[in-house]
C-alpha cells in the first residue's frame, strides 16, 4: 500500500492499448481488422488530485476510464493501482480492489436500474461486499444521501421519479458508499442542464475536499473540465496528444488537435467569437481561392 | 415588415395529469436576413415553439390555444395542414438536433433530398438529381455525385447534419429554424456546422432561428436572442447588449453558471449554480416563474404576487423581472461586466 | 468573464444547493409506481380490460361451477341425451345426457392446467437458455443460438406424438412434457433478446464495478427486467399450447376418459355434429374464447409494458 512516504502515484497508467476486433463473414466470423480504442495510452494520477481526461467522441477517453475499472479487459499494457498490478489479479482479488476505485456514469437515466429503489441502489455495494448489518447500512445509506445534497427521506421510492442531477445524486452517493481512494467521473454532468451542472460540479468538488478523493474527469466539455482538473491529458483516437497542468495545457498548447480543440469552442462572448468567426471566414475564403 | 412575427403565442398540452403550458405568451420578431437565438435549459419550451411555428406539435394532446404566427403576411396559425405543407420546405425549413435520427435509415440520402425538391417543384427526377449534387456540394460534403446514393449510416453525424442542412436549404427557404443543430456534434464539427449555416445564410439571405442551450453557440452565431424560461420569454435584447449587460436574475445566473476556460483560480473557484428546479408547468406559480430561485427576490416584492411583465429596461432591451440588474440598487448604469 | 455574485446572494446559493432542494424538498417529480403506470396504460385499451375480464370469467367458471353444479357430470342419463341448449342445460347435453355446462367446466380445468403448466415449463426452459445465451454472449452465444435454429426445424405436434408415444400414456404431466418441449425455442429468444439490450445498460455496469458475482447481475438486475417481456410472453404461448392439446385431444392423444378437457368434448361431439352441432360447437367456441382473449391480453400487455414510454 502506498503510503506518504511513498513517491509512487495512485494510478500508473503505461502503455495501454484497447483493441476491439472488426469481424466479418456470413458462416463463419473472422477477425477482419482491428479498432485501436485506446492506443498507447501512459499517465500518472497523484493522490488528492483531479486529472481531467479530454477528447472528442471516439477519441478513446471513456474506453481508458472503463479499462482502468477493469469492465473492460484491456488488450495489453500496465494498470498500477494502489502499488497493485491490476490486470494480474485474479477475480476474487480484483473484487476486493474494487473498494477502492468507483465510477459515476454519464447517463443518470440508464445508470440506475429502474427496478430497484433508491435505498437498494446506493446500498448495493455494501450488500455486495456484506458490510454492516442491515440496520448498519440502511443508517450508512442516509447518510450518503445527506452527503450529496439528496433527500434522505425518499429512499423508498424509484429513480423514475427524481430528475436527472437527482439521480445523478444517487449514482454520486452509490459511487461514495464503499469510501473509494479513486472515482472515475466518467462525462457526470453531459446529461445535465447548465444550471444543474453546476451544482453537481460543485458538489464533486467539495466531496474531494471531504474525503480526500482522487478524481479521473472525463468529459469532452473542455470548460468543465478546466474548472475541475489540476492537470489534464487530451486524447484523440486512441493517442494521448498532450499532458500537463490545467492552466499550461489551456494557455500555451503544444499539440495541433489541442489546439485547434482550444480554438473551437464556443465561449459566451460574442466579441471575441465574432472575431474567431472573422478569421475562420478568411481563413475559408483565402484557402478557396488558392 | 418583419418576416416572422410572432404575437402571445400559447401552446399548452392536455394530459392525464393536467394542463401542461409548455409555451405561455410568448412575442418576437425575426427580420429578413437576420438570426435570432432562443436559449433557455430544458423544459423551458423553447423545442415547443419551434414546432408550434412550424405547426408540427402533436395535436392530440397538445393545441395552440391563442397567438398568432405571421410569416411574410399570413397566419400560420389560421392556416389549413395543406396549406402548411406547402409552405413547410419551401418557406420555412426546420433542422433538427439529432443527425442520427432526423435521417430515414431506410432511403438514401439523395431520395430524401430529391424528395423534398420534387414537393415543392415540378421537375424531373434527372434535375433534381442534379439540384441535389449541388446542394449537397454547397454544404461541402466531398464527392457528393458519388454519395448521392449512399444510405445515412455511411455518413458521420457532421456530415448527416450537412445533408439536413442541404434537405432544408433545397427550396430555398425565407426561414430556417435549427433546433440545437450542433448539440449532438463534437466541438470541431459543431465549429464546422455553424460556420455553414452563416455562410449559407449570407448567400441565400435566409433568415434563422437558432435555439440552442448553449451560451457560447448564440454568442458566435446570433444577432439578437431571446431568453426563455418556464414556457416564457424572461429577456430579449440584441447579442453583444445582453452578454454586456444581462439583467434578468436568470441570465446573470445562467452566465455565471458556466465553467470558463480562461481565466485565474478556476479550479478552487466554485460555480455560481442556480438553487431548485424550474416550476411545474403544469400549475406555474401566478406570480414570477423564477422568484423561487432568484437571489434578489422577497416576500414583500410585487413579483411575488404579480407576473412581471416584460418592458424595456435598456434601450432595444426587454427584461420581464421585478429586480433587473439596472434597477438594483448599487448598481451604476452603464457600467460595465469585467471582461 | 467570470461575474463575482454580491455578497448577499452567497448564503442562500451555497445552502440551497448542497442540502435540500428549494419547495418540495427534493421530493420526486411523479410520484407513480412502474405497476400503477402499467396498469393504468393497460386500463386505456378496451378490448384488452374486456379480454382480460372474460378471461377471468372463463377462469372462475372452470374452477368454481362443478363445486356448485346439481348435474353429475360423470352420470350417464340416456333419457337426457343431445338436447339443445335450454333453460335447465344452458350448453344442453352430450349424447351420453350428461350436462354440458357442467362437462366444460371440468373440461376447461383440465384444459387451462395443461395450458397453464405446459405454459410455465415453455418459459423456465426458455428463460434458463436464453439468459444464459445471452448473459455470456460470444462464442457460447453463437452455438447455443445455432442449436436453437436447428431445432426449430422441428415439427412441434409431430414431436409431441412422439413424446407421448415414448411415455405410453397421457396424463396430466405427459401432456404437459410433450406440449413443452417443442415450443420454447421463440421465449428463448425472446429472454435472450431482451438480456442482451439490458446487458448494455450502464446499471448493469455499475453492479459489475461494485463487485457484484455474475449471479447477482443476473438475479437481481437483468432477469427483474425481463419481467415485463416474459409476462407477454405468457399470453402469447398459451394460445399455441392450447390448440395442441386440443389436436391432439381431437386425433385420440388427449387425456383418458373419464377425464375430459376441451378438446376431448370437440372429440367427442365429432361424430354427431350434424344431429347435434352443439355438442362440438360448445367446446370450440370455449377454446376460441380462451385464445382470443390470451392474443388480446398479451397485446394490451405490449402496450401498458413498452419501456420506452415508461420513462420520462
Amino acid at each position: 500500500m502506498s503510503s506518504n512516504g511513498s513517491s509512487d502515484a495512485l494510478l500508473q497508467v503505461r502503455d495501454l492499448h484497447k483493441h476491439f476486433p472488426i469481424r466479418s463473414g456470413i458462416l463463419i466470423e473472422r477477425t477482419v481488422d482491428v479498432f485501436r480504442a485506446v492506443d498507447g495510452v501512459s499517465f500518472d494520477i497523484e493522490e488528492g488530485e483531479t486529472l481531467g481526461l479530454v477528447g472528442e467522441s471516439g477519441s478513446g477517453k471513456s474506453t481508458t476510464g472503463y479499462c482502468i475499472m477493469q469492465l473492460l479487459k484491456p488488450t495489453s499494457g500496465s494498470i498500477r493501482f494502489m502499488d497493485t498490478e491490476l490486470t494480474e489479479l485474479g477475480r476474487e482479488d480484483m473484487r476486493r480492489m474494487r473498494r477502492e476505485v468507483q465510477i459515476v456514469f454519464q447517463d443518470p437515466y440508464a445508470s440506475l436500474d429502474p427496478r430497484m429503489t433508491v435505498g437498494d441502489i446506493v446500498a448495493e455495494p455494501l450488500v455486495v461486499h456484506s458490510i454492516g448489518t442491515r440496520r448498519d447500512r440502511r443508517s450508512r445509506v442516509r447518510e450518503l444521501l445527506d452527503v450529496v445534497g439528496f433527500n434522505p427521506g425518499f429512499t423508498n421510492r424509484y429513480p423514475h421519479e427524481f430528475s436527472g442531477g437527482q439521480r445523478q445524486r444517487i449514482g454520486i452517493a452509490r459511487a461514495l458508499a464503499l469510501s473509494p481512494k479513486l472515482i472515475v467521473c466518467d462525462e457526470p454532468v453531459s446529461a445535465l442542464d447548465v444550471s444543474i451542472q453546476a451544482q453537481i460540479l460543485n458538489l464533486l468538488k467539495d466531496l474531494q475536499r471531504d474525503f480526500s478523493l482522487t478524481y479521473l474527469f472525463i468529459a469532452h466539455d473542455l470548460a468543465v473540465v478546466r474548472s475541475m482538473s489540476d492537470r489534464i491529458a487530451v486524447m484523440n483516437r486512441g493517442k494521448l496528444v498532450e499532458i500537463g497542468p490545467a492552466e499550461e495545457v489551456y494557455t500555451h498548447p503544444q499539440d495541433e488537435y489541442t489546439q485547434a480543440l482550444l480554438t473551437a469552442v464556443p465561449i459566451p462572448d460574442p466579441r471575441a467569437m465574432k472575431e474567431r468567426k472573422a478569421a475562420r471566414r478568411k481563413l475559408r475564403h483565402a484557402l478557396a481561392e488558392g | 415588415m418583419a418576416l416572422l412575427e410572432v404575437t402571445d403565442l400559447r401552446t399548452h398540452f392536455f394530459t392525464r395529469e393536467g394542463v401542461v403550458h409548455a409555451v405561455d405568451g410568448v412575442s418576437f420578431a425575426v427580420e429578413r436576413g437576420k438570426t435570432l437565438g432562443i436559449v433557455g435549459e430544458s423544459g423551458c419550451g423553447k423545442s415547443v415553439l419551434a414546432l408550434s411555428i412550424m405547426g408540427l406539435i402533436p395535436r392530440p394532446p397538445a393545441k395552440i390555444v391563442s397567438g398568432s404566427v405571421v410569416f411574410d403576411g399570413s397566419d400560420l396559425v389560421r392556416l389549413r395542414e395543406k396549406e402548411l405543407e406547402d409552405l413547410r420546405g419551401r418557406e420555412i425549413a426546420m433542422i433538427f438536433q439529432d443527425p442520427m435520427t432526423s435521417l430515414n435509415p431506410t432511403l438514401t440520402i439523395g431520395t430524401q433530398i430529391t424528395e423534398t425538391i420534387r414537393r415543392h417543384y415540378d421537375v424531373s427526377k434527372q434535375d433534381a438529381r442534379k439540384k441535389a449534387i449541388e446542394l449537397m456540394e454547397e454544404v461541402q460534403i466531398p464527392r457528393a455525385a458519388e454519395r448521392l446514393d449512399d444510405y445515412p449510416h455511411r455518413f458521420s453525424g457532421g456530415m448527416r447534419q450537412r445533408v439536413m442542412i442541404a434537405i432544408a436549404l433545397s427550396c430555398d427557404p425565407k426561414l430556417l429554424i435549427a433546433d440545437e443543430p450542433t448539440t449532438a456534434l463534437d466541438v470541431t464539427v459543431q465549429a464546422a456546422v455553424l460556420d455553414l449555416l452563416d455562410d449559407l445564410r449570407h448567400q441565400h439571405d435566409m433568415a434563422m432561428i437558432i435555439i440552442t442551450h448553449d451560451m457560447g453557440v448564440v454568442a458566435e452565431a446570433a444577432d439578437d436572442i431571446l431568453v426563455m424560461y418556464a414556457g416564457q420569454v424572461v429577456e430579449q435584447a440584441q447579442v453583444l447588449e445582453l452578454f454586456d449587460h444581462p439583467e434578468h436574475p436568470y441570465t446573470e445566473a445562467l452566465l455565471s453558471a458556466l465553467p470558463q476556460i480562461e481565466g485565474e483560480g478556476i479550479r478552487s473557484g466554485r460555480l455560481t449554480a442556480i438553487p431548485g428546479r424550474p416550476p411545474d408547468l403544469i400549475h406555474p406559480p401566478e406570480a414570477c416563474r423564477f422568484a423561487s430561485r432568484c437571489p434578489y427576490a422577497n416576500a414583500n416584492d410585487t413579483c411575488a404576487t404579480v407576473m412581471p411583465e416584460l418592458r424595456e429596461v435598456r434601450p432595444g432591451h426587454q427584461v420581464r423581472s421585478a429586480h433587473p440588474a439596472s434597477e438594483r440598487a448599487g448598481s451604476v448604469v452603464g457600467s460595465e461586466v469585467p471582461a | 468573464m467570470a461575474i463575482n455574485p454580491p455578497e448577499a446572494t452567497r448564503a442562500p446559493l451555497v445552502e440551497g444547493e448542497r442540502t435540500l432542494q428549494s419547495g418540495a424538498a427534493g421530493a420526486p417529480l411523479r410520484q407513480s409506481n412502474l405497476w400503477m403506470d402499467a396498469w393504468r396504460r393497460y386500463v386505456r385499451n378496451k378490448a384488452a380490460v374486456f379480454a382480460g375480464s372474460v378471461f377471468i370469467l372463463l377462469v372462475l367458471y372452470c374452477v368454481l361451477w362443478p363445486i356448485f353444479s346439481p348435474y353429475d357430470p360423470y352420470a350417464v342419463d340416456f333419457a337426457q341425451k343431445s338436447q339443445s341448449p335450454s333453460f335447465a342445460h344452458p350448453f344442453g347435453t352430450d349424447q351420453f345426457g350428461r350436462d354440458l355446462f357442467t362437462r366444460a367446466a371440468l373440461g376447461g380445468r383440465v384444459s387451462m392446467l395443461i395450458g397453464f403448466g405446459a405454459t410455465l415449463a415453455i418459459l423456465l426452459i426458455g428463460v434458463a437458455y436464453g439468459s444464459i445465451s445471452g448473459f455470456v454472449g460470444g462464442r457460447l452465444d453463437n452455438a447455443m443460438m445455432r442449436v436453437l435454429d436447428t431445432l426449430y426445424g422441428l415439427p412441434y405436434l409431430p414431436f409431441a406424438i412422439i413424446i407421448l408415444a415414448i411415455f405410453g400414456d397421457a396424463s396430466l404431466w405427459t401432456l404437459m412434457v410433450a406440449l413443452s418441449v417443442a415450443s420454447w425455442f421463440t421465449s428463448a429468444r425472446i429472454v435472450r433478446g431482451q438480456i442482451i439490450t439490458l446487458k448494455e445498460n450502464d446499471y448493469i455496469r455499475a453492479a459489475k464495478a461494485v463487485g457484484a458475482r455474475w449471479f447477482r447481475v443476473l438475479g437481481r438486475h437483468l432477469l427483474p427486467n425481463t419481467l415485463g417481456v416474459l409476462i407477454i410472453a405468457i399470453f402469447l404461448e398459451l394460445p399455441g399450447v392450447i390448440l395442441g392439446e386440443a389436436f391432439l385431444s381431437f386425433i385420440g392423444l388427449g387425456i383418458s376418459p373419464p377425464e375430459a378437457s376441451w378438446g376431448q368434448m370437440a372429440n367427442d361431439g365429432r361424430t354427431v355434429y350434424r344431429t347435434s352441432p352443439h355438442i362440438i360447437a360448445v367446446p370450440s367456441i370455449l377454446i376460441a374464447t380462451l385464445i382470443l382473449c390470451a392474443n388480446f391480453i398479451a397485446d394490451g400487455l405490449r402496450d401498458a409494458l413498452d419501456p420506452r414510454t415508461r420513462e420520462t
